[in-house]
């Protein structure tokens, strides 16, 4: 009789630490049509909807790039964080928060015109995002409060502002009583930069900031200090980094990508302030920063990836019928496979022998 | 080969285009597709629910002529243009978009796509190939409004809102209107949950109010979350919103309101079919069968069936109309005068409350 046995690997392995992220959209692939095939639905067709359509149809792409573009930035910011081991959970929360300080500049400037003002909403963005994961922070050096829980428990509160803000001080006076923001004006939109298409200059910024990420995380002090905190806390604390200040940094990062994002969002495509805003970019982003292997550069991929199930799904919903519930399932199993197999980076099956195995034990 | 992105961006809008120039070449040889937008699950049992049942019928009544599509639990937000925009290039020459926060989407797309009909309900803003099409829930609610005068025994009802809009508005005023015609002590607490769709947050919505001592309950909400609360904690009452929701509180539902799309939807299938569409703006009632009146419930006595019966038929051959003064706002102010009707106009940008409601902080 064959026997398999988990074997931990000397040092991780590289094959399978970028192998796993590809094994596992593949495998949610096969899994997925077998899934859907055995309900009633064509299972080739829902996989080739929702993962083949939206990259084979040009027109499609547009999409993928504003979708995937906040997923981008954020996923960026929450890589750098968990390198560090600080888990921000609360990147909805932030990204809201930053939009909604957006808001507040282009309301604050409505009827003007200037170059100054849509950088002016970016900073302000920014400014708050990080402003609102520094409570957080404050709460885990101060008083070691666990950041999972504030920082998710902070976008809760940040929804709520949302609609206080929208049915009272921001309400449109043109929206006759519907609660949300006037439209923001033509300097405080973010300019298409592809003519006759829906591509805002949110999606090369999402592009620039993950290589930027990607350079600072691997060729600078910072980015050192970064994971070696993360990957061997004693020994950071012993060659001399604050763990404190690690904490601090991490979160101001994360939190203020999530803000910016939250500016480019609704400065581009929303262009107003509704109570449908949160989206749940944040949360979908944690998914993109572990397919990504926390690294910006896998991020970009990952953003792709997960934009293109969103954007398949709903070519899917039309041509094929699939409900819409099939693209959080078809997500959810990407992730769980993904975690699933990350087994694989640190440990290697082994076929034994039965004698062997007996000496083993 | 090399391409540049623009470059293929352009081709692939090109051959995109192809698909659209053979529909209009070929004309009504072809079948008419049609679209549907659903904020939210088409298994909600209540409003998209209604509206899925609308194009079913124009399903069964056009046949071969019609195919039909939808996409369903789409945000009301950036995600709503992708959805029209993929519809329209999926051939879609008729499109309806079922909700309100659709608007701005809509508006937005309509001019890129002349030869497709669209057609928005609920809504405020026309364009050349956009129409309105709405429905007088209104009669409905003071149908209700009459039942719970005669039979909750605290005078008081709680009302589930989504967002404070005039839609919204009108039915809270409606329903309280016929409730106070019948005792005039009666009272409404409306609440809003800023979502069309929230099993939990309706559920908790009313799990508050009974416990402030409402016994009767409505909702312009899309599910009968509320309504099985309401079974749970015993109290007298609620109504189904949208559709028939017996079968979800079967000693609890005294009537319901039903949305009966289906004859509007054929007359404008029929409409693109022959080729005489024109954007509309209707707003039809009981009168033309788009709202209905569910069944009475058993334990309903004998003379509220009549009363509301009366109301019923009452705003079907026009002698009543529950906008008529005098009516006072909640402060006490008259706002209309007796025997004056309010317009349309009037009613469709509503910002205020009757007398008898308790206004929300």
């Amino acid at each position: 009789m064959m026997r398999y046995r988990l074997e931990k690997r000397p040092e991780p392995s590289k094959l399978m630490l970028y192998g796993t992220p590809v094994a596992a959209v593949v495998l949610t692939m096969i899994l997925g049509c077998l899934l859907f095939s055995a309900i009633g639905y064509n299972g080739l067709r829902a996989v080739q909807e929702i993962f083949l359509t939206p990259l084979t149809n040009p027109y499609k792409w547009q999409d993928l790039g504003i979708k995937a573009a906040p997923l981008i930035i954020i996923g960026t910011g929450l890589s750098v964080a968990y390198r560090a081991n600080v888990w921000n959970i609360g990147a909805e929360g932030q990204y809201i928060i930053g939009a909604l300080a957006a808001t507040g500049v282009a309301l604050m400037t409505w009827g003007m015109s200037g170059w100054w003002i849509l950088p002016l909403m970016a900073i302000a963005g920014m400014a708050a995002g990080m402003a609102y994961a520094s409570v957080p922070a404050f709460l885990k050096t101060r008083l070691n409060v666990n950041e999972i829980l504030t920082s998710l428990m902070l976008t809760y509160a940040s929804v709520q502002l949302i609609y206080y803000l929208i049915r009272g001080p921001w309400k449109d006076p043109m929206g006759i009583g519907f609660p949300q923001s006037r439209l923001f004006s033509e300097a405080a939109r973010l300019p298409n930069i592809i003519p006759g298409t829906i591509v805002h200059l949110g999606v090369p910024i999402a592009v620039i900031v993950a290589l930027i990420a990607w350079f600072v995380m691997s060729k600078t002090v910072f980015g050192y200090r970064m994971r070696v905190v993360g990957a061997a806390p004693h020994a950071a604390r012993y060659g001399g980094f604050s763990e404190t200040k690690t904490i601090w940094l991490a979160m101001l990062v994360s939190g203020g990508l999530a803000g910016l994002a939250g500016m480019l969002e609704v400065a581009g495509p929303f262009q107003r302030m509704v109570p449908g805003f949160p989206t749940n970019y944040g949360f979908t982003a944690i998914i993109v920063a572990f397919l990504g292997r926390l690294n910006p550069l896998g991020v970009i991929v990952a953003g792709v990836v997960l934009a293109i199930t969103f954007v398949g799904g709903q070519v899917a919903q039309t041509t094929i019928g699939l409900p819409d519930e099939a693209t959080g399932i078809f997500q959810a199993m990407m992730l769980f496979l993904l975690l699933a197999g990350d087994i694989l980076v640190r440990y290697r099956i082994r076929r034994v022998s039965p004698e062997a195995s007996v000496g083993a034990a | 080969m090399t391409l540049s992105r623009r470059g293929f961006i352009k081709v692939g809008g090109a051959a995109m285009t192809l698909p659209l120039l053979g529909g209009a070449a070929f004309g009504q040889a072809e079948k008419l597709k049609i679209g549907f937008i659903y904020v939210g699950s088409i298994n909600d049992n209540g409003y998209n629910y209604a509206h899925n049942q609308g194009r079913l019928y124009v399903e069964e009544n056009l046949g071969d002529a019609v195919e039909t599509m939808f996409v369903e639990n789409v945000p009301e937000g950036p995600d709503c243009e992708r959805v029209v925009r993929e519809l329209a290039q999926q051939g879609c020459k008729l499109i309806f978009a079922t909700s309100f926060g659709f608007g701005d989407s809509v508006i937005k797309v309509a001019p890129e796509f002349p030869d497709v009909a669209f057609e928005h309900a609920t809504g405020y803003m026309k364009a050349d190939n956009v129409g309105l099409y709405n429905a007088r829930f209104y009669e409905g609610r003071a149908v209700c409004g009459v039942i719970a005068g005669h039979m909750s025994k605290t005078a008081k009802a709680g009302y589930i809102g989504s967002f404070p809009i005039p839609e919204v508005v009108m039915g809270i005023n409606s329903f309280v209107l016929a409730a106070r015609q019948v005792n005039p002590e009666f009272t409404i607490t409306p609440v809003y949950i800023s979502t069309w769709n929230d099993p939990a947050k309706e559920a908790d919505a009313a799990r508050a109010m009974i416990d402030q001592g409402i016994d009767i309950i409505a909702q312009h909400t899309d599910g009968p979350a509320a309504l099985q609360v309401a079974a749970e904690r015993g109290i007298v009452g609620g109504f189904g919103q949208g559709a028939d929701m017996s079968a979800f509180a079967p000693e609890t539902q005294l009537t319901a309101i039903i949305d009966h799309w289906g004859p509007h939807y054929l007359a404008s299938a029929k409409a693109v079919l022959e080729g005489t569409w024109a954007p509309g703006d209707t707003w039809e009632g009981l009168k033309e069968d788009v709202v209905q009146m569910g069944p009475y419930h058993s334990k309903v006595p004998a003379d509220v069936v009549k009363a509301a019966e009366a109301m019923r038929t009452g705003q079907i051959d026009g002698s009543v109309h529950i906008f008529t003064g005098p009516i006072k706002d909640h402060t006490g102010t008259e706002r209309v005068a007796a025997g004056v009707t309010m317009t349309d106009a009037e009613l469709l940008s509503m910002d205020w409350y009757v007398e008898g409601v308790i206004p929300p902080a």
